[in-house]
């Protein structure tokens, strides 16, 4: 019989799952482990953090090898927490999430893109924010006191154009001759002091990106404080013009987003901008090693730092190690042509080439530093002692866990894209579990709603739908444990939910059905030929209805980003099990069930209800065909 | 009639509601409704949770003590390690394992906001691993929702697609239609209430999407059974087959959605009334509203418009002339059909119908006679004979 076939398939399939989720691959352990379907974060405690890529000046997601590549950096890392289980993977086209089960613990750090940059040090300035009185540091630089250059004040405009080949050279001359000042580059930009400066030194160099929010961030503070600002060829000094303090007040408020794309000279040259605004720049805003920066260090010492000569990609490997004194350091070895450039950075450094480093940046003994920048921020910027042939070392205020974790980082090198954390996540243990307890309830609650309706409604019929929940309950336990080891799907609070949800697809084709089958009976036809026929019909609708709920999930699974997705699996996967038992277990029965003299009795089915009433009103319908 | 009287015709799918007839109302009120929300979207906005202005929420065990004492600990704690930090709400949320404090804090970065969960859990007395936390960035709820806002498109086109494909084009165009009523509509809710706009609640939105199309899609089906062959008779006007459908599948419409609700009302029970936030109670919620209106825009908007595109149409238009035209003609007594006239509003199934007035065309109704003279062949003495009094007596 051709029921009995349906419901021996069904069988089969029962069979060969279980036999899937107790003696697959990855099944080990007693009864109950096997049985054990693999639980999110949000169910068992632990930390999860989503990073999402960004690259701040264009707006495009990175390709997928650089982020695979990321993805497999970020794994080095954590792996290098011990962390057993730790669990990283890319979604859709931009974003990592990193899982830790069972623990709770910050992973901020893990994502820090970490590029290195050896910069030296051309300007210091304060800060810290107090700098609406000035601090001293000022004063001697737009005095003009270095005195070997014949103008004070064109003399940084003069290293800025060969360094960055910011103003009027071309970009390709890198920048690599150091401190001798090209006298006609430096002409260009210090005379015509207002606007000239600004519209060049955004001329070339900067992405046209860079160049429209630079014009929005121009709008936003005003032309007075834009000019101003662009005029400065120092950090203003407040003291002696007041006026100036009012003018620059705008820049204060800025983001750390907008302030990111300013020129270097006015984030350096505007007191407003504070080392707060600074720290906070998004991801990779000083990365490019071409082009001059600013930034602090400890969050008071505000720097104006020369391009990049030495860069992360020169370092071959790095330790945290204890020095003679007995502080952490983080030990570098630079690689052959890296030991090079090193070298040449620290001649420079040490001779102060072309009195590029200016009065307030000179270290105790008058030789230049060289700051140590790490992604935004300085960590340290030790002044030059000697021409250093060897190896070197990154000194800062470091302890045990954050040598080791900056070493890691640079071991393993910079990430190739810059990320910025979108959510943390930590659940303790005992939140987990009560989240998994209310997320079983919830559904246990409604199941028994639907349950108790379909009972209340269809009578005896209801034990069909129950019959058939349960099924498909055991289905999808199964399908989970079991896809839980195969491709590692997690069972979240979310996906609780979409399983939750999916009960009401399920008992939805069932009305469709019965409610079909209800007609076929008032239309009179006897219940062996209003299965099939009612049947038929549902079929369609119940198909293409439940390809909607398919489609939908598919879609949402593919497109969405974070616990959507496992809300979307869990509720296709669902309804994809609910065709399943629709077609292989509530067809059969109902045709075997419409054999029983039982079937119509109103009492049992529910069914049979229809009629009585019908039939007294039988009468008048039937005259009413019959005179049609 | 009495209520018992309307249920059981109801029941019997014989209700004999005139949806249709009154479609302007339905357009209206819509309309109205729809003005309301777009207003409600301008002036009032969304109240948007934490991961779309970006903060911190961490989750402190109620045992530390009554939760103003704790909103005191927490935000002494925050203002000690960051300046300006405060908590911006602070709820007691149920759970199964014992009750938490949920504190919503301004936005800290990752120092910050360890240092403030050590801080916390120092003055509470209580081990740093036993205090959850969550960190959100502004851009996280963007960059959810403009994924969801992705999917949206997608998806819409894709179930335009099929619904072409499966009907055809008019009532692809009425259920998307509607599909967009029943989201503006359910975001005007949320707009009016003030209820929380989370991510989850945006997955939730998404979901509508499927439920409600599943409605429209139940009632269209009868609306295409009923109407296969219309104008091969005069005896009804599209609007009056669909009317007819609507009133057949009004059970089977009321039946699913509320079956859809239990289950995603127990998720609300327990999401809100036990857990007190977050995932669940925000699914369920948006989940409970939108289902429960989309039930409504099936009925009530989706098959008008449907009936709207199609009068428009120039088959049934013609057909809708001549049925109307016959009507007339019936009803000033110039043609004595084989019939009398029929209120079609309330009339029977088309397949009878159509099998008693002609019989010669190869319609639907032909194959059920036949099969039905197989059952009644067959017919035993329990389901047949008493309780069947169908095939025989009717014909």
């Amino acid at each position: 019989m051709r029921p009995g076939r349906q419901l021996a398939v069904l069988g089969l399939i029962f069979v060969v799952l279980y036999l899937l989720v107790f003696f697959s691959g990855g099944a080990s352990g007693g009864f109950k482990d096997r049985l054990e379907p693999r639980l999110g974060l949000d169910l068992v405690g632990g930390t999860r953090m989503t990073l999402e890529a960004t690259n701040s000046l264009d707006g495009k997601p990175p390709t997928a090898e650089n982020l695979e590549e990321a993805r497999q950096i970020i794994e080095n890392r954590v792996n290098a927490y011990g962390v057993a289980e730790a669990e990283v993977v890319t979604e859709g086209n931009r974003n990592i999430v990193i899982s830790l089960p069972g623990e709770n613990r910050d992973l901020t750090d893990v994502g820090s893109a970490a590029e290195l940059r050896f910069r030296k040090v051309l300007k210091a300035a304060d800060g810290s924010g107090a700098a609406a009185a000035p601090a001293p540091t000022p004063t001697p630089a737009p005095s003009g006191s270095a005195s070997p250059k014949p103008s004070g004040s064109a003399k940084p405009s003069g290293s800025a154009s060969p360094s960055g080949a910011k103003a009027t050279a071309s970009p390709s001359a890198g920048g690599q001759g150091g401190g001798a000042p090209a006298p006609s580059a430096s002409a260009t930009p210090s005379p015509s002091a207002s606007a000239a400066p600004s519209a060049s030194a955004s001329a070339e160099p900067v992405p046209a990106g860079v160049e429209e929010q630079r014009k929005a961030v121009e709008q936003k503070v005003g032309a007075a404080a834009w000019q101003a600002a662009s005029g400065l060829q120092a950090p203003a000094d407040l003291t002696a013009d007041p006026s100036l303090a009012d003018k620059l007040k705008p820049f204060g408020a800025l983001s750390p987003r907008e302030v990111a794309v300013l020129p270097a000279e006015m984030q350096f040259n505007v007191p407003m901008i504070t080392c707060a605004q600074l720290d906070q720049r998004p991801p990779a805003s000083i990365k490019d090693e071409k082009q001059k920066a600013v930034a602090c260090e400890d969050g008071v010492q505000k720097y104006l730092l020369d391009v990049a000569k030495v860069l992360g990609t020169d370092v071959g490997d790095a330790n945290a190690v204890l020095d003679q004194t007995s502080s952490w350091v983080v030990s570098l070895d630079f690689k052959g042509a890296g030991q090079e450039k090193w070298t040449n950075l620290t001649r420079e450094a040490f001779n102060n080439e072309g009195q590029a480093c200016d009065q307030t940046a000179l270290g105790q003994d008058g030789k230049c530093r060289v700051a140590v920048v790490l992604d935004n921020k300085v960590v340290s910027s030790p002044e030059i002692q000697g021409v250093l042939t060897g190896d070197s070392q990154i000194t800062g205020s470091f302890d045990n866990k954050t040598a080791n974790a900056l070493a890691g980082q640079l071991r393993y090198g910079a990430l190739p894209v810059t990320f910025e954390a979108q959510e943390q996540q930590n659940v303790t243990a005992t939140l987990g579990a009560s989240h998994l307890r209310a997320g079983l309830l919830a559904a246990g609650i409604g199941m028994l709603l639907v349950i108790i309706y379909s009972f209340f409604y269809y009578r005896l019929l209801g034990s069909v739908i129950f019959l058939s929940l349960v099924l498909s309950g055991l289905l999808v336990f199964g399908a989970l444990v079991f896809l839980g080891r195969q491709i590692g799907f997690t069972l979240t609070l979310a996906g609780i939910a979409g399983m939750i949800v999916s009960l009401g697809v399920a008992a939805d084709s069932f009305v469709i059905y019965f409610e079909r089958l209800k007609d076929e009976i008032r239309e009179g036809r006897s219940p062996r030929s209003a299965v099939p026929r009612a049947w038929t019909r549902a079929r369609r609708t119940i198909i293409s209805a439940n390809a909607i709920t398919i489609m939908s999930a598919v879609v949402l699974y593919i497109v969405s980003v974070g616990a959507v997705k496992g809300f979307a699996f869990a509720l296709g996967l669902a309804t994809v099990l609910d065709l399943v038992v629709v077609f292989l277990f509530r067809h059969p029965i109902m045709t075997m069930f419409a054999r029983t003299r039982a079937f119509l009795s109103p009492r049992v089915s529910g069914l049979g209800r229809i009629l009585p009433p019908a039939r007294s009103e039988q009468a008048t319908r039937t005259s009413r065909v019959k005179e049609a | 009639m009495a209520k018992t009287g309307l249920a059981s015709r109801l029941y019997a799918g014989e209700a004999g509601l005139d949806v249709i007839g009154r479609r302007k109302l339905w357009f209206g009120v819509a309309g109205a409704l729809i003005l309301v929300a777009v207003l409600s979207f301008a002036l009032r906005g969304f109240t948007l949770g934490i991961e779309f202005a970006g903060g911190n929420s961490f989750q402190v065990p109620a045992s530390v003590g009554t939760l103003d004492d704790a909103e005191k600990t927490v935000d002494t704690a925050l203002a000690s390690t960051a300046a300006g930090a405060e908590v911006v709400t602070a709820q007691k949320v149920g759970g199964t394992g014992g009750d938490f404090y949920e504190m919503r804090t301004t936005q800290l970065n990752a120092e910050q906001a360890n240092a403030a969960k050590a801080e916390m859990a120092r003055a509470f007395g209580i081990q740093p691993d036993q205090i959850s936390g969550n960190q959100v960035s502004e851009a996280w709820g963007s960059q959810v929702t403009s994924r969801a806002l992705l999917g949206l498109v997608i998806f819409v086109l894709l179930v335009t697609v099929y619904l072409v494909l499966r009907f055809e084009w008019r009532m692809a165009a009425a259920a998307v239609s509607s599909l967009f009523m029943n989201l503006i509509l359910t975001a005007g809710i949320y707009s009016l209430v003030g209820f929380e706009v989370t991510p989850s609640t945006i997955i939730g939105f998404l979901t509508i999407l499927g439920f409600a199309l599943y409605d429209v899609v139940v009632v269209f089906d009868k609306v295409q059974e009923n109407t296969r062959g219309i104008t091969a008779n005069n005896n009804q006007t599209y609007g009056e087959a669909a009317n007819l459908a609507i009133n057949q599948s009004l059970m089977r419409s009321l039946n699913t959605s509320v079956v859809a609700l239990l289950p995603v009302g127990g998720l609300l029970f327990i999401g809100a009334g036990l857990l007190g936030a977050g995932t669940l109670k925000d699914l369920g919620l948006v989940l409970f509203v939108g289902m429960a209106v989309a039930f409504l825009t099936s009925i009530l908007l989706a098959t008008p418009l449907l009936v709207l595109l199609k009068n428009y149409e120039p088959r049934i238009q013609a057909h809708n002339k001549r049925v109307l035209a016959r009507r007339t003609a019936l009803a000033r007594g110039e043609i004595t059909p084989k019939g009398a006239a029929r209120p079609a509003a309330d009339a029977d199934e088309p397949v009878d119908a159509d099998a008693a007035l002609a019989g010669a065309a190869p319609k639907v109704g032909a194959r059920p006679a036949g099969k039905r003279a197989t059952g009644a062949r067959g017919g035993r003495p329990a389901g047949g004979g008493g309780n069947r009094p169908g095939g025989a007596k009717r014909r």
